[in-house]
């Protein structure tokens, strides 16, 4: 395996979404190549920073309300 | 034939509305029963869906936030799915991923709606972007802070602007497997495009998403090289 392919294969990697196959394919890279290496561990701190950083708020209560009776009512 | 009958000459209207053919007065608790059992269901049914629909609105407010950019848009678009979810939830397949089927129901009202009022591909609003990120950021939150090295000097609002820039297919399947948590099969199904579409999306979306942040923190003094 190249390291353009294991850098694709990380992306799926990190969504623990590879089959068996390339997760052995993967790990077996990994353990070859330093850079890859690397760039696997800046790979997972990409998602943490998108999933931590991103403002997430909560739904305005009037919005709450709003929805609850309307699913209330009978149809 | 003479239908005379003890003196009584039956007709159609008689045979309605003598009261041993009337069904309301033949069977009158079965019509009430029926009442009582519907109105069950339906309890059922409003419980059911507070329980397994309404419990995901919070993600789908944020979702419908980050389409739209405008929190009164948001909340039209959220209330919009949540009728239609409720007329069909008796399609909905318990059991399934319920968050995954109204974030599905949300897209295409968000398709059919807003659609034609999108920007233009390849052109971002950054003044927009950082305008409408103000706009929500002082609202309670419930994020944590990430443990990362040279991308801790980012703000928050530059992450935000670097994932908003990125074109609209990119952004689209990073926020629903980063953000919500959808497997590549939901997201697949969500967006009408195979699995390995959506695996080449966030390969190519990180890689551009990536170079953009890292340009952010150079500005901070980072070296994204070393990662000092």
């Amino acid at each position: 395996m190249n390291c353009n392919k294991a850098m694709v294969l990380m992306s799926a990697a990190i969504d623990g979404e590879l089959t068996p196959k390339e997760e052995a394919e993967l790990a077996h890279h990994l353990t070859q190549c330093p850079e890859c290496r690397a760039e696997f561990q800046d790979a997972k701190r990409t998602k943490i920073i998108i999933r931590d950083r991103i403002v997430r708020v909560k739904a305005p209560s009037n919005l709450v309300e709003s929805i609850t009776r309307l699913t209330s009512i009978t149809s | 034939m003479n239908d005379f009958i003890a003196g009584h000459r039956f007709s159609g209207s008689d045979q309605m509305k003598s009261p041993s053919m009337d069904p309301a007065k033949q069977h009158p608790m079965k019509e009430k029963e029926k009442k009582q059992i519907l109105t069950a269901q339906e309890q059922l049914k409003q419980q059911e869906f507070q329980q397994e629909a309404v419990a995901h609105i919070n993600s789908l407010y944020n979702y419908a936030l980050h389409l739209t950019m405008n929190p009164d848009d948001a909340e039209d678009l959220v209330q919009e799915t949540y009728l239609k979810a409720y007329k069909f939830f008796n399609s909905f397949e318990r059991g399934t991923n319920c968050k995954a089927w109204l974030f599905k129901i949300l897209k295409n009202n968000y398709i059919n709606k807003f659609r034609k009022n999108a920007r233009e591909p390849g052109k971002v609003d950054y003044d927009l972007i950082k305008d409408f990120y103000h706009t929500i950021k002082d609202v309670q939150s419930d994020t944590t802070e990430a443990e990362s090295d040279f991308f801790h000097s980012l703000l928050h609002e530059e992450v935000y602007q670097a994932l908003q820039s990125l074109p609209d297919e990119f952004r689209e399947v990073i926020q629903l497997c980063d953000i919500e948590g959808f497997t590549y099969e939901e997201i697949a199904n969500m967006v009408e495009s195979p699995i390995g579409t959506v695996r080449s999306r966030l390969y190519r979306g990180r890689k551009l998403l990536r170079a953009k942040l890292e340009d952010y923190a150079k500005k901070h003094g980072f070296d994204t090289e070393s990662g000092e």
